[in-house]
C-alpha cells in the first residue's frame, strides 16, 4: 500500500493540536496497512516544526516558503495538487477545521479523488476506505464507503483520535515549492482577534457557561451573579452570541475558545458537538438541562435535569452557606 | 450584481426523536418537519442584502424533491427573482460531490458575480458542497464567512476560525462564499411577497436536462446506526435542596470553595 | 390596494374581516392594551386586511414588527365578546398566520414547538411512551369500551412535573366518586388547539386524525378534559371531522358529583381563594358558575373575586395560542398585569382551572417574587375531601 499523508496544520507559528490527532490516526492506519506515514509540512521557517514532529511520522515532507506562513487554501491547493500527483499517497488526512473545510473538497475535486469530510473513524483495508460520520444533529452515525480509488482524502473531526506518544525517527525531505505567490483573487490579509473583553475565559479555573436555555439577555445577570459567587466567569455557547447577548470572546466551542477549567458548569446548553469540542478538556463538568436526553449529559460528570433558573438560586445559597461555614 | 444562492430543505432534527427506517439507510421522516437549512437562511439573507445594495438578479437553486419547491418559494418570497429545482428524484446516491456537480450543471450557463451557500447542512454535516462547487465552477471561494464588504469586483471577507480568531481575506469576484450563521438577521417574508411567490414559476430540471453520465458520487451509505452511548453523567436526584448540597459538595471537594 | 392578499386571508378562514367597521371596542377589550404604552391597534387589522395592506411593507424591520403583532394575539376572545358585529379577530389573525406558517415566515420559538408537537405528539417533545407516567401507582385502567369516560389529561399534566399533580388529583377525585374511566396513554396526541391557533393547520389535522381514529376504534363516547383548551377544540372543532363523542371539563363533572353528593368536601380549607377564569373555559365555553359552586361548597374557603376583571372580563394569562412559548420582555407580559389584579384581592391562593394558566402564573409569581400559591381547582377540591 502507498504511503499515508497527514497535513500539518499550523497558525501563527504554532502547530495546532489537531495535527497530533491526524498523525496518531495516520500511524495506526499505516501500521495496519503495512505502510508509512508522511507528515506534510507547508510552512515558513519550518525547522521548529520539523524538530517537534520528527518523532511523529516516518517521513517529513517539507515545503518551506513564506507563501505558506499563513493559510490560504488556494495556495495550499495548488501546491498539494502537485505534490499528491507526484507522490500518490493512498490517503491524505486533513483536519476538519476552518482550515480543512476550506481546502479538502476543492483539492480532492481538482485531483478527481474521492473524499469525504468530518470523519470520526476510519477503516482502510484492501484499498477500500470506509469511514464513520455523524449526521442529523449528531443523533445518528453513518458508515460510508468511498468509491474505490488509488487515492483518497478525508477530514477528521478533532477529539476522535487521541494524540499518542511516538518515537519514530522521521526522514526529513525538503522539496521546492510549486507556488511562490498568493493569487490576486484570494489574498490573506491578516488575522483579527475577536474583540477581547475585560474577561479572558481561557484563564479561569471555574467557568459558568450558558446556552440557549438562558432565554433572555436580561437573565444573564442572574448567571453573572452566580459565577461571581463561585469565583468563576461566564462563557457561553454559540446561540447566546448569535443573539447578541454576550460578546464573541465569551464563546466556547469550535468557533470560539477552547477552555480547560477545573470546573465547568453548563447551564441550559444542549451540547452540540461544536460546543463539546471547546470544553471537553475540563476537569469536572456539571450540566444542568431540562432535557434528560441532551447530549451534554454524555460529556458531563454530573447532571441535573431541571430548569437552570430553578437550580441556580438554590445552588448559590448552598455555596454561600458553605463559604460562610468555612469562613 | 448577479447572485446565485444554493439552499437545501432539511429535516428539523435538533429537538426531534430520530429513528432509523426499515431499510437501515434512511430515517423515518413522516413525523418530522422540514425547513430551510439554518446556515442557508443566512446565505439567502446575505444574498438579498447584496441585491438590495447593488441591484441585479438573485437566483435560488435547490436540489430536492418536489417539496423543495416550498423552500424555493420562501426564497422567492423573501427576495429571489427566480428559482431552479434540480429533481433529486432523478438521481441516486447523492453525496456532497454529486450534489455539487448537479448544482454546477444547473447554474453553469447563468451569469453570476457571487454564489452563496450555507457553511454546513444540519442533516448530513458535510460542509463539502460549497467548496466543491467553487472548484467545479473555477471560481475562488471562502468558507465560514462572517462578513463581506464588496466594492466593484473586490470583496473584503472575514472567515471565522477556531479560537475566536477572524481571518481577513481580499478576494476578487466572481467568487463563492459559504456563510456562517449569525452573519446577519434573516428576515420574515411579507404576505404580498408570499402570494406572489406562490404563483411564480419554478424552473425544474432533471436527468433529461442534465446529462448524468460522468457525474458520480464519492461515497455511498452502508448503514446508519445509533451512536454508542458515551459515558453518561451521574444524574443527581432528590429535592432541589439535596441536589444543590451535593453539587456544592463536589465543588468543595475540588478545592474550589 | 391588494385584493389578492385579502382574498387569500378570507380563503384561509378570515371571513369576518368584512364585518368590521373599526369602532375600536376590540382595542379597548384587548388585554395587551392594559399594558401601558404597547398600543396594540387591534381595530386596524381588519381594515388593513381588506386593503391587502397587512405585512406588505418592503422594509425588513416593518415586516418583522407586523409579523410579531400578528403572533401576539393569544386568542382570548375578549375582543369578540365586546364586538358589536361579532368579529372573531383571533380567527382572522389565525387565517393570516396560516399563510405565514405555510411559508415558514413565523417566529423560530413557535417553529420549534410545532416541530416537536408534530414529531412526538406533544409540545414538550417528550416521548409518547411516557404519556401515561403521571398515572403510575394510581391504578387507572387503559380505556376500554367498558369505561364510561375517557380522561384526557392534556400534554402539560401528562408530562410536566408540576402539572402532573393536577392530573393526579383529578383522577383521584374521579376514583373516589366511583366514576368509571380509563386513559389512553401513548396513543393519544395533543388535542391541537394551540397549534391550530398558531396557524399550523396541517399539524392540527394530524392531531385530529390521530385522536379521532383512536376514539373511534376504542368507541369513546364521553371525555373528561382537564384543559379547557382540549374542551374547546373537542367541542367546537372536532365535530367537523368526527362527532361521536362529547367532552366535559373536569369542573363540570366535579360540580355535578358534589351536587349528587358523590363527593362531599368536608375538610375545612381555611384560606382566601381567588378564582381566575380561564379565557377558554369562561368567555369561550360559558363555564363560570361550576368552578365557583365547587369552591363555595368547600367549608372554610373564603372565595373572593378580582374586582371588575372577573367572569367574562377576566384577563388572559398570556399562555394561549402558544403564547406560553414566547418570551416577551418583562414589561410586555399579560400574566404580570393579571397578577397585579390578583394581588389586590389579598387572596392566599390563586385558583386556576387550566394547565396554561397554572404554568403562566406559577412562573410569574416566581419572577415577580409574589407570595401567592397557585393551585388547580382539582387540588383544592381534593384537599377538602377526607
Amino acid at each position: 500500500m502507498n504511503e499515508i499523508f497527514a497535513l500539518v496544520e499550523h497558525r501563527q507559528g504554532i502547530i495546532r493540536d489537531i495535527t497530533y490527532e491526524l498523525l496518531s490516526c495516520g500511524r495506526k492506519l499505516a501500521e495496519k496497512g503495512n505502510t508509512k506515514l508522511t507528515a506534510v509540512i507547508l510552512g515558513h521557517n519550518t525547522d521548529n516544526f520539523v524538530q517537534i514532529l520528527k518523532g511523529q511520522a516516518h517521513r517529513l515532507l517539507v515545503v518551506d516558503n513564506e507563501v505558506y506562513e499563513d493559510f490560504n487554501s488556494e495556495v495550499y491547493q495548488t501546491a498539494l495538487t502537485e505534490i499528491i500527483k507526484r507522490q500518490n499517497p493512498v490517503l491524505t488526512l486533513i483536519s476538519h477545521s476552518a482550515f480543512g473545510v476550506d481546502l479538502c473538497p476543492a483539492l480532492a475535486a481538482q485531483l478527481g479523488m474521492p473524499f469525504t469530510t468530518d470523519c470520526l473513524d476510519v477503516e482502510l483495508a484492501e484499498q477500500k476506505l470506509k469511514v464513520t460520520r455523524q449526521i442529523y444533529d449528531g443523533k445518528l452515525n453513518a458508515k460510508v464507503l468511498l468509491r474505490e480509488n488509488a487515492g483518497y482524502m478525508i477530514t477528521l473531526r478533532s477529539g476522535c483520535f487521541p494524540a499518542g506518544e511516538s518515537s519514530l525517527d522521521g526522514v526529513v525531505e525538503k522539496i521546492d515549492t510549486p507556488v511562490s505567490a498568493q493569487p490576486d483573487y484570494r489574498k490573506f490579509i491578516e488575522y483579527i482577534e475577536a474583540a477581547v473583553g475585560e474577561v479572558d475565559i481561557t484563564k479561569s479555573d471555574v467557568l459558568v457557561s450558558v446556552g440557549r436555555g438562558v432565554k433572555e439577555k436580561a437573565y444573564l445577570s442572574i448567571i453573572e451573579d452566580f459565577a461571581e459567587t463561585i469565583g468563576g466567569v461566564v462563557g457561553c455557547s454559540r446561540p447566546v452570541v448569535d443573539a447578541g447577548w454576550l460578546p464573541k470572546d465569551r464563546q466556547i466551542g469550535s468557533s470560539g475558545k477552547t477552555v480547560k477549567p477545573k470546573l465547568y458548569i453548563a447551564l441550559g446548553i444542549s451540547g452540540a458537538f461544536q460546543h463539546i469540542i471547546g470544553m471537553k478538556g475540563a476537569d469536572t463538568i456539571i450540566a444542568v438541562n431540562k432535557d434528560p436526553n441532551a447530549p451534554i449529559f454524555s460529556e458531563a460528570d454530573y447532571g441535573i435535569v431541571d430548569d437552570l433558573f430553578k437550580v441556580v438560586p438554590v445552588l448559590k445559597t448552598k455555596i454561600l452557606e458553605m463559604k460562610q461555614a468555612k469562613g | 450584481m448577479d447572485i446565485i444562492v444554493c439552499i437545501k430543505r432539511v429535516a428539523q432534527t435538533a429537538e426531534a426523536d430520530v429513528k432509523i427506517d426499515s431499510s437501515g439507510k434512511d430515517i423515518v421522516k413522516d413525523r418530522l418537519t422540514f425547513d430551510m437549512n439554518e446556515s442557508d437562511t443566512y446565505a439567502l439573507e446575505e444574498a438579498i442584502l447584496l441585491k438590495e445594495k447593488f441591484g441585479g438578479t438573485l437566483t435560488a437553486v435547490s436540489l430536492g424533491t418536489v417539496q423543495a419547491e416550498d423552500t424555493l418559494r420562501i426564497a422567492l418570497a423573501k427576495g429571489a427573482d427566480s428559482a431552479i429545482r434540480i429533481k433529486a428524484e432523478d438521481f441516486e446516491g447523492l453525496d456532497g460531490y454529486k450534489t455539487a456537480q448537479l448544482l454546477k450543471a444547473a447554474i453553469k450557463d447563468l451569469k453570476f458575480d457571487v454564489v452563496f451557500t450555507g457553511c454546513i447542512a444540519t442533516d448530513d454535516y458535510y460542509s463539502q458542497v460549497g467548496v466543491t462547487l467553487a472548484e467545479l465552477l473555477g471560481v475562488p471561494h471562502a468558507t465560514l464567512v462572517t462578513k463581506i464588504d464588496i466594492q466593484d469586483t473586490k470583496a473584503q471577507v472575514h472567515r471565522e476560525l477556531e479560537g475566536g480568531l477572524i481571518e481577513h481575506l481580499d478576494m476578487t469576484l466572481p467568487a463563492l462564499f459559504t456563510i456562517q450563521t449569525g452573519i446577519n438577521e434573516p428576515r420574515y417574508a411579507s404576505l404580498i411577497a408570499i402570494r406572489r411567490a406562490a404563483k411564480k414559476e419554478i424552473k425544474v430540471i432533471g436527468a433529461s436536462e442534465i446529462e448524468p453520465t460522468g457525474i458520480q458520487a464519492n461515497a455511498s451509505l452502508e448503514e446508519l446506526f445509533t451512536p454508542p452511548a458515551g459515558k453518561r453523567a451521574e444524574i443527581l436526584s432528590g429535592s432541589m435542596d439535596e441536589i444543590s448540597a451535593k453539587v456544592a459538595g463536589i465543588i468543595k471537594e475540588k478545592g474550589l470553595i | 390596494m391588494n385584493t389578492e392578499v385579502r382574498e387569500a386571508i378570507i380563503e384561509s378562514g378570515g371571513d369576518d374581516v368584512i364585518k368590521c367597521y373599526q369602532c375600536g371596542r376590540c382595542m379597548a377589550a384587548c388585554p395587551w392594551n392594559l399594558l401601558g404604552g404597547l398600543n396594540y391597534a387591534t381595530y386596524r387589522f381588519c381594515q388593513r386586511i381588506k386593503l391587502g395592506a397587512i405585512i406588505d411593507s418592503e422594509e425588513k424591520e416593518a415586516i418583522a414588527a407586523d409579523t410579531i403583532d400578528v403572533f401576539r394575539c393569544v386568542g382570548c376572545d375578549a375582543c369578540k365578546s365586546e364586538c358589536p358585529r361579532g368579529v372573531g379577530l383571533s380567527d382572522v389573525l389565525r387565517a393570516v398566520r396560516r399563510i405565514l406558517v405555510d411559508f415558514d415566515s413565523y417566529p423560530g420559538e413557535l417553529k420549534s414547538v410545532v416541530a416537536r408537537l408534530f414529531n412526538s405528539g406533544n409540545p414538550l417533545g417528550e416521548p409518547a411512551e411516557k404519556r401515561a407516567d403521571w398515572a403510575e401507582g394510581l391504578n387507572i385502567p387503559q380505556y376500554t369500551e367498558a369505561c364510561e369516560y375517557l380522561y384526557f389529561p392534556c400534554c402539560f399534566p401528562a408530562y410536566d412535573a408540576r402539572a402532573k399533580k393536577v392530573a393526579q388529583a383529578s383522577a383521584r377525585i374521579l376514583k373516589r366518586a366511583g366514576i368509571s374511566f380509563g386513559i389512553m396513554g401513548k396513543d393519544e396526541f395533543c388535542c391541537g388547539e394551540a397549534v391550530r391557533r398558531v396557524g399550523a393547520e396541517k399539524v392540527f389535522q394530524t392531531a385530529v386524525k390521530q385522536n379521532t381514529e383512536l376514539f373511534k376504534k376504542a368507541k369513546v363516547q364521553k371525555v373528561i378534559a382537564t384543559s379547557p383548551h382540549c374542551l374547546v377544540t373537542f367541542t367546537r372543532e372536532y365535530p367537523e371531522y368526527y362527532d361521536g363523542f362529547k367532552t366535559r371539563h373536569a369542573v363540570q363533572v366535579f360540580d355535578q358529583l358534589i351536587k349528587e353528593k358523590k363527593i362531599v368536601p368536608k375538610k375545612p380549607f381555611g384560606k382566601t381563594v381567588v378564582y381566575h377564569d380561564p379565557c377558554t373555559l369562561g368567555r369561550q365555553m360559558d363555564i363560570f358558575d361550576e368552578p365557583r359552586a365547587i369552591l363555595k361548597s368547600i367549608p372554610g374557603l373564603n372565595l373572593v373575586e378580582v374586582p371588575v376583571f372577573n367572569r367574562e372580563f377576566s384577563v388572559c394569562c398570556g399562555g394561549g395560542s402558544m403564547g406560553l412559548w414566547l418570551d416577551w420582555p418583562q414589561d410586555e407580559r399579560l400574566a404580570n398585569i393579571r397578577t397585579e389584579q390578583i394581588l389586590e384581592t389579598g387572596a392566599d391562593i390563586l385558583c386556576v382551572a387550566c394547565p396554561y394558566c397554572l404554568h403562566m402564573f406559577e412562573e410569574t409569581m416566581k419572577s415577580m417574587d409574589v407570595d401567592i400559591e397557585v393551585m388547580d381547582i382539582s387540588e383544592i377540591l381534593e384537599a377538602s375531601l377526607d
